[in-house]
């Protein structure tokens, strides 16, 4: 799977910007470039790294399902990591 | 009257929302306000009617906001007015004069209402805006710096606007 476009980039920047300002959360410092190379930065790491998520699902999971529900477990389970009880 | 008196005074729930990407409203510990987005240019528009005590000078735009949570880095804050006036300008077709700019930085704090000015000179700089003469009033955000720097991070939050002569 390729790297996000410019435009996906951009409206995940965008959507994290609005949603954070509506629990009006801080952010220290940063400007919206910071921001901005944040979103990159991910996207771009997980273009890298790829492959090695998916040797993590363990077999038969791997090779029967989609890379949609393999990018949905991922989502998932990190939100959950960070989701304050 | 004279220089320093206020003209106009607009609060968030003044606020006509132009057709399309509009600042939104909000509330903030219940006082009313504007959401202008980080990464859109959005804009609000105020109708008003110039004052009977206006002496026809230049004018100073005070618009107070604050930032959602940021406390560094700067908007660019548009204003431009639109006179409207008497049997001869059309409210289908008339548009807006060029627009002033400030460039500005949140509050020290978040919550905290910073205060940024934009002056106007008499004339065309406010579309000519006459002593009992129905005009408008449009702030935006330039949030892509057209005209200047915008990299504060998150929305800005219009409280109110004030119009005074200068």
């Amino acid at each position: 799977m390729a790297i996000l476009s410019n435009i996906d980039r951009h409206a995940a920047w965008a959507r994290f910007m609005a949603d954070a300002s509506s629990r009006r959360e801080p952010f220290g410092t940063l400007t919206k470039a910071d921001l901005r190379a944040v979103v990159n930065e991910i996207d771009d790491w997980i273009e890298a790294n790829a492959l090695a998520f998916n040797q993590a699902i363990p077999l038969p999971a791997r090779t029967q399902l989609t890379a949609r529900q393999k990018a949905e477990l991922l989502s998932l389970v990190v939100r959950h990591r960070f989701e304050v009880a | 009257m004279a220089s320093g008196d206020t003209l106009c005074y607009f609060n968030a729930l003044h606020g006509e929302p132009p057709a399309s990407a509009f600042a939104t409203l909000d509330t903030r510990n219940a006082v009313p306000v504007l959401d202008f987005d980080a990464t859109t240019d959005e804009a609000i528009v105020f109708g008003g009617l110039m004052p009977r005590h206006y002496a026809g000078g230049g004018v100073t735009v005070t618009v107070g906001w604050m930032a959602s949570s940021a406390i560094t880095g700067t908007i660019s804050l548009d204003a431009a007015f639109m006179s409207v006036t008497d049997d001869a300008d059309d409210l289908d077709t008339k548009a807006f004069a060029a627009a002033n700019n400030a460039n500005a930085a949140p509050a020290s704090a978040s919550g905290e209402v910073q205060y940024t000015t934009i002056a106007f000179t008499d004339g065309a700089d406010m579309d000519s805006v006459a002593v009992g003469e129905y005009f408008r009033l449009q702030i935006t955000r330039d949030a892509n710096s057209t005209t200047s720097t915008d990299d504060m991070v998150g929305d800005a939050e219009l409280v109110f606007v004030e119009i005074k002569e200068t």
